[in-house]
Protein backbone atom coordinates (compact mmCIF):
# COMPACT_ATOMS: atom_id res chain seq x y z
CA UNK A 1 0.00 0.00 0.00
CA UNK A 2 1.62 3.59 -0.81
CA UNK A 3 2.20 6.19 1.71
CA UNK A 4 -0.83 8.04 0.99
CA UNK A 5 -3.23 5.17 0.80
CA UNK A 6 -2.16 4.07 3.88
CA UNK A 7 -2.70 7.87 5.48
CA UNK A 8 -6.11 8.06 4.14
CA UNK A 9 -6.93 4.98 5.61
CA UNK A 10 -5.91 5.80 9.08
CA UNK A 11 -7.96 8.95 8.55
CA UNK A 12 -10.85 6.79 7.34
CA UNK A 13 -10.02 4.36 10.52
CA UNK A 14 -9.58 7.40 12.84
CA UNK A 15 -12.79 9.01 11.72
CA UNK A 16 -14.75 5.14 12.25
CA UNK A 17 -13.08 5.00 15.87
CA UNK A 18 -14.63 8.03 16.65
CA UNK A 19 -18.22 7.34 15.16
CA UNK A 20 -17.96 4.79 17.21
CA UNK A 21 -17.38 6.16 20.37
CA UNK A 22 -19.89 8.57 19.58
CA UNK A 23 -22.81 5.87 18.92
CA UNK A 24 -21.93 4.24 22.26
CA UNK A 25 -22.99 7.02 24.24
CA UNK A 26 -25.99 7.61 22.26
CA UNK A 27 -27.03 4.29 22.05
CA UNK A 28 -25.81 2.23 25.07
CA UNK A 29 -27.94 4.44 27.60
CA UNK A 30 -31.24 4.03 25.28
CA UNK A 31 -30.70 -0.41 24.97
CA UNK A 32 -29.70 -0.08 28.96
CA UNK A 33 -33.20 0.65 29.49
CA UNK A 34 -34.42 -3.27 27.85
CA UNK A 35 -32.32 -4.71 30.70
CA UNK A 36 -34.43 -5.88 33.60
CA UNK A 37 -38.30 -5.87 33.80
CA UNK A 38 -39.68 -4.13 31.12
CA UNK A 39 -43.22 -1.76 31.16
CA UNK A 40 -45.64 -3.15 29.11
CA UNK A 41 -45.34 -2.77 25.45
CA UNK A 42 -47.17 -0.18 23.48
CA UNK A 43 -47.33 0.05 19.96
CA UNK A 44 -44.36 0.04 17.19
CA UNK A 45 -44.85 3.90 16.59
CA UNK A 46 -45.11 4.71 20.22
CA UNK A 47 -41.65 2.97 21.14
CA UNK A 48 -39.85 4.06 17.61
CA UNK A 49 -41.19 7.60 19.13
CA UNK A 50 -39.92 7.36 22.86
CA UNK A 51 -36.19 5.49 21.26
CA UNK A 52 -35.46 8.41 19.11
CA UNK A 53 -36.94 10.79 21.97
CA UNK A 54 -34.17 9.28 24.12
CA UNK A 55 -31.65 9.67 21.54
CA UNK A 56 -32.26 12.90 21.05
CA UNK A 57 -31.49 14.11 24.35
CA UNK A 58 -27.99 12.24 24.44
CA UNK A 59 -27.56 13.60 21.55
CA UNK A 60 -28.11 16.93 22.94
CA UNK A 61 -26.29 15.92 26.20
CA UNK A 62 -23.16 14.93 23.75
CA UNK A 63 -23.26 18.29 22.60
CA UNK A 64 -21.88 19.82 25.49
CA UNK A 65 -18.43 17.35 25.33
CA UNK A 66 -18.24 18.29 21.60
CA UNK A 67 -17.69 22.17 22.68
CA UNK A 68 -15.89 21.32 25.76
CA UNK A 69 -12.25 21.92 24.35
CA UNK A 70 -10.75 18.58 24.57
CA UNK A 71 -7.80 18.15 23.13
CA UNK A 72 -8.17 14.70 22.57
CA UNK A 73 -11.56 15.05 21.46
CA UNK A 74 -10.79 17.79 18.51
CA UNK A 75 -7.13 17.50 17.75
CA UNK A 76 -7.53 14.51 14.81
CA UNK A 77 -10.63 17.27 13.38
CA UNK A 78 -9.33 20.76 13.99
CA UNK A 79 -11.33 22.79 15.55
CA UNK A 80 -13.41 24.33 12.94
CA UNK A 81 -14.52 21.09 11.93
CA UNK A 82 -15.61 19.86 15.47
CA UNK A 83 -17.87 23.49 15.41
CA UNK A 84 -19.13 22.11 11.62
CA UNK A 85 -20.10 18.81 13.52
CA UNK A 86 -21.37 20.54 16.36
CA UNK A 87 -23.76 22.56 14.24
CA UNK A 88 -24.77 19.47 11.99
CA UNK A 89 -25.59 17.12 14.61
CA UNK A 90 -27.75 19.53 16.34
CA UNK A 91 -30.28 19.65 13.55
CA UNK A 92 -30.55 15.89 13.89
CA UNK A 93 -30.89 15.98 17.55
CA UNK A 94 -33.29 18.64 16.48
CA UNK A 95 -35.30 16.49 14.12
CA UNK A 96 -35.50 13.20 16.58
CA UNK A 97 -36.75 15.45 19.40
CA UNK A 98 -39.23 17.38 17.25
CA UNK A 99 -39.99 13.99 15.50
CA UNK A 100 -40.71 12.34 18.85
CA UNK A 101 -44.03 14.32 19.28
CA UNK A 102 -45.33 14.53 16.29
CA UNK A 103 -45.30 10.53 15.97
CA UNK A 104 -47.10 10.35 19.13
CA UNK A 105 -49.68 12.53 17.84
CA UNK A 106 -50.33 10.91 14.99
CA UNK A 107 -50.68 7.53 16.66
CA UNK A 108 -52.76 8.62 19.54
CA UNK A 109 -54.46 11.96 18.65
CA UNK A 110 -55.71 12.34 22.40
CA UNK A 111 -52.38 13.40 23.67
CA UNK A 112 -52.59 16.78 21.36
CA UNK A 113 -54.33 18.24 24.35
CA UNK A 114 -50.77 18.38 26.15
CA UNK A 115 -49.95 20.65 23.50
CA UNK A 116 -52.27 23.31 25.86
CA UNK A 117 -49.58 24.09 28.69
CA UNK A 118 -52.35 25.70 31.09
CA UNK A 119 -53.86 22.22 31.71
CA UNK A 120 -50.63 19.71 30.67
CA UNK A 121 -49.00 18.22 33.85
CA UNK A 122 -45.99 19.04 34.67
CA UNK A 123 -43.83 16.32 32.38
CA UNK A 124 -45.93 17.53 29.53
CA UNK A 125 -44.62 21.02 30.27
CA UNK A 126 -41.42 20.31 30.74
CA UNK A 127 -41.45 17.99 27.52
CA UNK A 128 -42.78 21.58 25.41
CA UNK A 129 -39.90 24.09 26.86
CA UNK A 130 -37.56 21.83 25.79
CA UNK A 131 -38.53 21.66 22.18
CA UNK A 132 -39.35 25.28 21.83
CA UNK A 133 -35.57 25.79 23.80
CA UNK A 134 -34.42 23.74 21.25
CA UNK A 135 -35.64 25.47 18.32
CA UNK A 136 -35.14 28.53 19.16
CA UNK A 137 -31.72 27.69 19.86
CA UNK A 138 -31.18 26.18 16.50
CA UNK A 139 -32.63 28.96 14.42
CA UNK A 140 -31.19 31.86 16.50
CA UNK A 141 -27.35 29.75 15.38
CA UNK A 142 -28.88 29.50 11.74
CA UNK A 143 -29.89 32.80 11.05
CA UNK A 144 -27.17 35.04 13.86
CA UNK A 145 -25.93 37.17 10.89
CA UNK A 146 -29.41 37.59 9.51
CA UNK A 147 -31.07 39.17 12.57
CA UNK A 148 -27.82 40.96 13.55
CA UNK A 149 -27.77 39.22 16.94
CA UNK A 150 -24.11 40.54 18.88
CA UNK A 151 -21.97 37.21 18.82
CA UNK A 152 -21.61 38.17 22.62
CA UNK A 153 -25.42 38.03 23.42
CA UNK A 154 -25.67 35.38 21.34
CA UNK A 155 -23.45 33.45 22.94
CA UNK A 156 -24.72 33.52 26.57
CA UNK A 157 -28.35 33.26 25.10
CA UNK A 158 -27.25 29.84 23.45
CA UNK A 159 -25.74 28.50 26.54
CA UNK A 160 -28.71 29.42 28.38
CA UNK A 161 -30.90 28.02 26.19
CA UNK A 162 -29.26 24.59 25.92
CA UNK A 163 -29.20 24.12 29.41
CA UNK A 164 -32.68 24.91 29.68
CA UNK A 165 -33.20 22.42 26.43
CA UNK A 166 -31.35 19.56 28.36
CA UNK A 167 -32.72 20.06 31.69
CA UNK A 168 -36.11 20.52 30.92
CA UNK A 169 -35.63 17.08 28.78
CA UNK A 170 -34.49 15.32 31.37
CA UNK A 171 -37.49 16.24 33.96
CA UNK A 172 -39.73 15.23 30.97
CA UNK A 173 -38.23 11.76 31.04
CA UNK A 174 -37.55 11.14 34.47
CA UNK A 175 -41.54 12.82 34.66
CA UNK A 176 -42.76 10.30 32.40
CA UNK A 177 -40.52 7.68 33.62
CA UNK A 178 -42.44 4.74 31.63
CA UNK A 179 -38.60 2.98 31.05
CA UNK A 180 -37.08 4.98 34.08
CA UNK A 181 -38.72 2.53 36.93
CA UNK A 182 -36.09 1.39 38.26
CA UNK A 183 -33.56 3.46 40.64
CA UNK A 184 -30.66 2.55 38.39
CA UNK A 185 -32.03 3.53 35.51
CA UNK A 186 -33.14 7.00 36.52
CA UNK A 187 -29.50 7.01 38.52
CA UNK A 188 -27.74 6.37 34.57
CA UNK A 189 -29.55 8.85 32.75
CA UNK A 190 -29.90 11.44 35.57
CA UNK A 191 -25.80 10.91 36.06
CA UNK A 192 -24.67 11.10 32.15
CA UNK A 193 -27.06 14.09 31.93
CA UNK A 194 -25.43 15.57 34.72
CA UNK A 195 -22.32 14.51 33.31
CA UNK A 196 -22.87 16.39 30.22
CA UNK A 197 -23.58 19.66 32.38
CA UNK A 198 -20.39 19.32 34.01
CA UNK A 199 -18.58 19.50 30.38
CA UNK A 200 -20.21 22.70 30.52
CA UNK A 201 -19.33 24.26 33.49
CA UNK A 202 -15.99 22.65 33.31
CA UNK A 203 -15.13 25.20 30.36
CA UNK A 204 -16.91 27.97 32.20
CA UNK A 205 -15.51 27.71 35.66
CA UNK A 206 -13.19 25.29 36.81
CA UNK A 207 -10.47 26.10 33.22
CA UNK A 208 -11.19 29.78 34.03
CA UNK A 209 -9.75 29.64 37.53
CA UNK A 210 -6.60 27.61 36.09
CA UNK A 211 -6.31 30.60 33.57
CA UNK A 212 -7.12 33.28 36.35
CA UNK A 213 -3.66 31.96 38.24
CA UNK A 214 -1.67 32.16 34.62
CA UNK A 215 -2.53 35.15 33.12
CA UNK A 216 -0.42 37.20 30.64
CA UNK A 217 0.88 40.81 30.31
CA UNK A 218 0.59 42.76 26.49
CA UNK A 219 4.57 43.38 25.93
CA UNK A 220 3.91 45.12 22.49
CA UNK A 221 1.20 46.57 20.43
CA UNK A 222 2.27 46.88 17.01
CA UNK A 223 0.41 47.76 13.70
CA UNK A 224 0.43 45.91 10.63
CA UNK A 225 -0.24 46.61 6.65
CA UNK A 226 -3.64 45.63 6.23
CA UNK A 227 -5.48 47.21 8.99
CA UNK A 228 -3.89 44.77 11.49
CA UNK A 229 -2.29 44.94 14.73
CA UNK A 230 0.12 42.24 16.33
CA UNK A 231 -0.47 41.72 20.04
CA UNK A 232 3.10 40.26 21.45
CA UNK A 233 1.82 38.86 25.19
CA UNK A 234 4.05 37.42 27.89
CA UNK A 235 3.36 35.07 30.50
CA UNK A 236 3.12 36.97 34.23
CA UNK A 237 4.60 34.85 37.09
CA UNK A 238 4.70 31.73 35.12
CA UNK A 239 6.17 29.71 32.60
CA UNK A 240 3.26 30.06 29.58
CA UNK A 241 3.04 26.84 27.04
CA UNK A 242 4.63 25.84 23.96
CA UNK A 243 2.69 25.57 20.74
CA UNK A 244 3.01 23.87 17.30
CA UNK A 245 3.11 26.76 14.45
CA UNK A 246 -0.18 27.14 13.05
CA UNK A 247 -2.42 26.66 16.55
CA UNK A 248 -4.64 28.88 18.19
CA UNK A 249 -5.47 30.23 21.35
CA UNK A 250 -8.48 31.53 22.73
CA UNK A 251 -7.84 35.09 23.45
CA UNK A 252 -9.82 36.96 26.28
CA UNK A 253 -8.76 40.77 26.62
CA UNK A 254 -11.32 42.64 28.69
CA UNK A 255 -12.26 40.89 32.36
CA UNK A 256 -11.95 38.40 33.67
CA UNK A 257 -11.54 34.61 32.24
CA UNK A 258 -15.18 33.44 33.52
CA UNK A 259 -16.53 35.83 30.78
CA UNK A 260 -18.63 33.74 28.60
CA UNK A 261 -17.13 34.49 24.83
CA UNK A 262 -13.37 34.15 23.99
CA UNK A 263 -11.89 34.72 20.77
CA UNK A 264 -9.77 32.20 19.05
CA UNK A 265 -6.73 33.66 16.98
CA UNK A 266 -3.82 32.00 15.31
CA UNK A 267 -0.39 32.66 16.76
CA UNK A 268 1.53 34.26 14.41
CA UNK A 269 5.03 34.27 16.04
CA UNK A 270 7.79 31.57 16.12
CA UNK A 271 6.73 28.70 17.85
CA UNK A 272 10.98 28.02 18.51
CA UNK A 273 10.39 31.09 21.60
CA UNK A 274 11.42 29.06 24.71
CA UNK A 275 10.24 32.29 26.97
CA UNK A 276 6.51 31.70 26.38
CA UNK A 277 5.95 34.90 24.72
CA UNK A 278 3.38 34.80 22.24
CA UNK A 279 1.88 37.27 19.53
CA UNK A 280 -1.46 37.10 17.57
CA UNK A 281 -1.74 39.22 14.35
CA UNK A 282 -6.04 40.71 14.45
CA UNK A 283 -7.40 42.34 11.50
CA UNK A 284 -10.16 45.05 12.22
CA UNK A 285 -13.34 43.01 10.87
CA UNK A 286 -15.38 45.89 12.87
CA UNK A 287 -16.64 43.74 14.99
CA UNK A 288 -14.75 43.13 18.92
CA UNK A 289 -11.51 43.49 16.40
CA UNK A 290 -11.77 47.04 16.23
CA UNK A 291 -10.92 47.95 19.94
CA UNK A 292 -7.52 45.96 19.53
CA UNK A 293 -5.88 48.75 18.72
CA UNK A 294 -6.85 50.48 21.65
CA UNK A 295 -5.16 47.81 23.97
CA UNK A 296 -2.60 49.53 26.21
CA UNK A 297 1.29 47.96 26.84
CA UNK A 298 0.48 46.01 30.13
CA UNK A 299 -2.81 45.34 29.97
CA UNK A 300 -3.40 41.87 31.47
CA UNK A 301 -4.65 39.30 29.13
CA UNK A 302 -6.13 35.65 29.35
CA UNK A 303 -4.66 33.11 26.64
CA UNK A 304 -6.01 29.31 26.40
CA UNK A 305 -4.30 27.33 24.14
CA UNK A 306 -3.08 26.23 22.38
CA UNK A 307 -5.63 24.51 20.36
CA UNK A 308 -5.78 23.70 16.55
CA UNK A 309 -4.59 20.59 14.53
CA UNK A 310 -3.73 22.98 11.65
CA UNK A 311 0.14 21.84 12.37
CA UNK A 312 2.68 19.72 9.73
CA UNK A 313 2.70 16.09 9.97
CA UNK A 314 5.12 14.28 11.00
CA UNK A 315 5.65 12.44 8.11
CA UNK A 316 7.88 14.43 5.67
CA UNK A 317 6.23 15.62 2.52
CA UNK A 318 8.45 17.19 -0.46
CA UNK A 319 7.18 20.50 -0.04
CA UNK A 320 4.87 22.34 2.07
CA UNK A 321 2.23 24.54 -0.01
CA UNK A 322 0.87 27.04 2.43
CA UNK A 323 -2.15 29.04 1.48
CA UNK A 324 -3.39 32.29 2.71
CA UNK A 325 -6.17 34.54 2.11
CA UNK A 326 -6.27 37.96 4.05
CA UNK A 327 -5.32 37.63 7.82
CA UNK A 328 -5.61 34.14 6.88
CA UNK A 329 -1.62 34.83 6.43
CA UNK A 330 -1.50 34.55 10.55
CA UNK A 331 -0.54 30.96 11.16
CA UNK A 332 1.77 30.34 8.39
CA UNK A 333 3.82 33.33 9.18
CA UNK A 334 3.80 31.13 12.74
CA UNK A 335 5.09 28.35 10.55
CA UNK A 336 7.31 30.26 8.15
CA UNK A 337 9.42 32.03 11.25
CA UNK A 338 9.35 28.95 13.02
CA UNK A 339 11.31 27.41 10.01
CA UNK A 340 13.76 30.42 9.97
CA UNK A 341 14.70 29.91 14.29
CA UNK A 342 15.07 26.45 13.10
CA UNK A 343 17.20 26.96 10.18
CA UNK A 344 14.61 24.75 8.72
CA UNK A 345 15.57 24.07 4.84
CA UNK A 346 12.16 22.24 3.65
CA UNK A 347 11.06 23.77 0.32
CA UNK A 348 8.12 26.01 1.04
CA UNK A 349 5.86 27.80 -1.36
CA UNK A 350 3.38 30.95 0.25
CA UNK A 351 0.48 31.38 -2.30
CA UNK A 352 -1.07 34.58 -0.14
CA UNK A 353 -4.12 36.30 -1.93
CA UNK A 354 -4.60 40.32 -0.57
CA UNK A 355 -6.73 43.28 -1.54
CA UNK A 356 -4.08 45.30 -2.72
CA UNK A 357 0.19 45.56 -2.60
CA UNK A 358 -0.53 48.17 -0.14
CA UNK A 359 -2.50 46.05 2.31
CA UNK A 360 -0.27 42.28 2.29
CA UNK A 361 0.51 41.87 6.17
CA UNK A 362 3.85 41.04 6.61
CA UNK A 363 5.25 42.05 3.07
CA UNK A 364 8.76 43.28 4.43
CA UNK A 365 9.14 40.38 6.62
CA UNK A 366 8.65 37.99 3.89
CA UNK A 367 10.56 39.37 1.29
CA UNK A 368 13.46 39.22 3.77
CA UNK A 369 12.57 35.50 4.81
CA UNK A 370 12.79 34.31 0.85
CA UNK A 371 16.49 34.94 1.16
CA UNK A 372 16.99 32.84 4.17
CA UNK A 373 14.35 30.29 3.86
CA UNK A 374 13.89 28.19 1.20
CA UNK A 375 10.46 29.92 0.66
CA UNK A 376 8.89 31.11 -2.43
CA UNK A 377 6.13 33.66 -1.85
CA UNK A 378 3.88 34.61 -4.56
CA UNK A 379 1.25 37.12 -4.51
CA UNK A 380 -2.06 37.39 -6.02
CA UNK A 381 -3.65 40.63 -5.75
CA UNK A 382 -7.49 41.32 -6.05
CA UNK A 383 -6.97 44.98 -6.86
CA UNK A 384 -3.30 45.25 -8.31
CA UNK A 385 -2.01 48.58 -9.11
CA UNK A 386 -0.86 49.80 -12.87
CA UNK A 387 2.41 48.11 -13.53
CA UNK A 388 1.75 45.00 -11.41
CA UNK A 389 2.69 42.01 -13.13
CA UNK A 390 2.43 38.92 -10.79
CA UNK A 391 -0.80 37.02 -10.47
CA UNK A 392 -4.38 38.60 -9.89
CA UNK A 393 -7.60 37.82 -8.77
CA UNK A 394 -8.10 34.88 -6.71
CA UNK A 395 -6.02 31.82 -5.68
CA UNK A 396 -7.22 28.73 -8.15
CA UNK A 397 -6.01 25.67 -9.87
CA UNK A 398 -4.07 27.75 -12.90
CA UNK A 399 -1.75 29.42 -10.01
CA UNK A 400 -1.05 25.88 -8.68
CA UNK A 401 0.07 24.43 -11.99
CA UNK A 402 2.30 27.35 -12.39
CA UNK A 403 3.55 27.93 -9.23
CA UNK A 404 3.86 24.15 -7.89
CA UNK A 405 5.77 21.08 -9.53
CA UNK A 406 3.99 18.23 -9.88
CA UNK A 407 3.36 15.67 -8.36
CA UNK A 408 0.36 17.78 -6.13
CA UNK A 409 -0.09 14.64 -4.38
CA UNK A 410 3.37 14.38 -2.70
CA UNK A 411 2.65 18.03 -1.32
CA UNK A 412 1.44 18.77 2.05
CA UNK A 413 -0.95 22.09 1.87
CA UNK A 414 -2.39 24.02 4.67
CA UNK A 415 -5.02 26.62 3.71
CA UNK A 416 -6.47 29.12 6.03
CA UNK A 417 -8.85 32.13 4.74
CA UNK A 418 -12.53 33.09 4.05
CA UNK A 419 -14.86 30.11 3.31
CA UNK A 420 -15.24 31.00 0.46
CA UNK A 421 -11.87 30.81 -0.83
CA UNK A 422 -11.77 27.44 1.22
CA UNK A 423 -14.13 26.29 -0.62
CA UNK A 424 -12.73 26.70 -3.80
CA UNK A 425 -9.31 25.81 -2.62
CA UNK A 426 -10.54 22.31 -1.48
CA UNK A 427 -12.82 21.66 -5.04
CA UNK A 428 -9.45 22.80 -6.69
CA UNK A 429 -7.51 20.52 -4.74
CA UNK A 430 -9.83 17.81 -4.80
CA UNK A 431 -9.05 18.35 -8.98
CA UNK A 432 -5.77 18.18 -8.60
CA UNK A 433 -6.07 14.59 -7.32
CA UNK A 434 -4.72 16.17 -3.65
CA UNK A 435 -6.12 13.42 -1.16
CA UNK A 436 -8.07 14.88 1.55
CA UNK A 437 -5.31 13.46 4.10
CA UNK A 438 -2.49 15.86 2.39
CA UNK A 439 -4.44 19.01 3.60
CA UNK A 440 -4.99 21.01 6.58
CA UNK A 441 -7.42 23.84 6.86
CA UNK A 442 -8.94 26.10 9.19
CA UNK A 443 -11.16 28.49 8.90
CA UNK A 444 -11.07 31.29 10.85
CA UNK A 445 -15.00 32.54 10.72
CA UNK A 446 -15.99 29.21 12.86
CA UNK A 447 -17.13 30.42 15.80
CA UNK B 1 -12.99 18.63 2.30
CA UNK B 2 -12.69 17.32 6.04
CA UNK B 3 -16.05 19.05 6.55
CA UNK B 4 -17.09 16.57 3.56
CA UNK B 5 -15.63 13.91 5.46
CA UNK B 6 -17.59 15.08 8.47
CA UNK B 7 -20.76 15.16 6.94
CA UNK B 8 -21.07 11.94 5.80
CA UNK B 9 -19.86 10.75 9.16
CA UNK B 10 -22.66 12.64 10.64
CA UNK B 11 -25.23 11.07 7.58
CA UNK B 12 -23.71 7.70 8.74
CA UNK B 13 -24.71 8.52 12.32
CA UNK B 14 -28.11 9.14 11.93
CA UNK B 15 -28.75 6.34 9.88
CA UNK B 16 -27.76 4.10 12.69
CA UNK B 17 -29.26 5.86 15.31
CA UNK B 18 -32.53 6.03 13.64
CA UNK B 19 -32.17 2.11 12.76
CA UNK B 20 -31.05 1.25 16.26
CA UNK B 21 -34.25 3.05 17.57
CA UNK B 22 -36.63 1.12 14.99
CA UNK B 23 -34.71 -1.99 16.24
CA UNK B 24 -35.37 -0.62 19.63
CA UNK B 25 -39.16 -0.37 19.16
CA UNK B 26 -39.26 -3.67 17.04
CA UNK B 27 -37.87 -5.62 19.82
CA UNK B 28 -40.22 -4.43 21.94
CA UNK B 29 -43.52 -5.21 19.92
CA UNK B 30 -42.35 -8.35 19.13
CA UNK B 31 -41.40 -9.32 23.01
Amino acid sequence: MSGAAARQLRFALRGGAWVAVYLVFVLAPLFALLIGPLPPSRDFWTEFSVAIGYSGLAMMGLQFGLTARFRFVTAPWGEDVIYHLHRQISLLAVALVVAHPVILFAVRPELVALLNSFTAPWRARFAALSTYSLIALVAMALWRGRWKIRYEAWHALHIALALTAVAAGLAHMVGWGVYLEAPWKRALWIGLTLFWIGLLLYVRIVKPLFLLRRPYRVSEVRRERGDSITLAMAPDGHAGFRFKPGQFGWLTLWGSPFQITGHPFSFSSSAAATDGRVEMTIRNLGDFTSRIARVPPGQRVFLDGPYGAFTANRESADMLVLIAGGVGITPMMSIVRTFADNADKRPVRLLYGSRTYEEITFREELDALTGRLELKVVHVLQNPHDGWTGERGFIDAEIFRRHLPPPYAAHEYFICGPDVMMDAIERALGGLDVPMSRYHSERYSFV
Amino acid sequence: MRRVFADRLMLATAVIVIGMSLLFALYRVAA
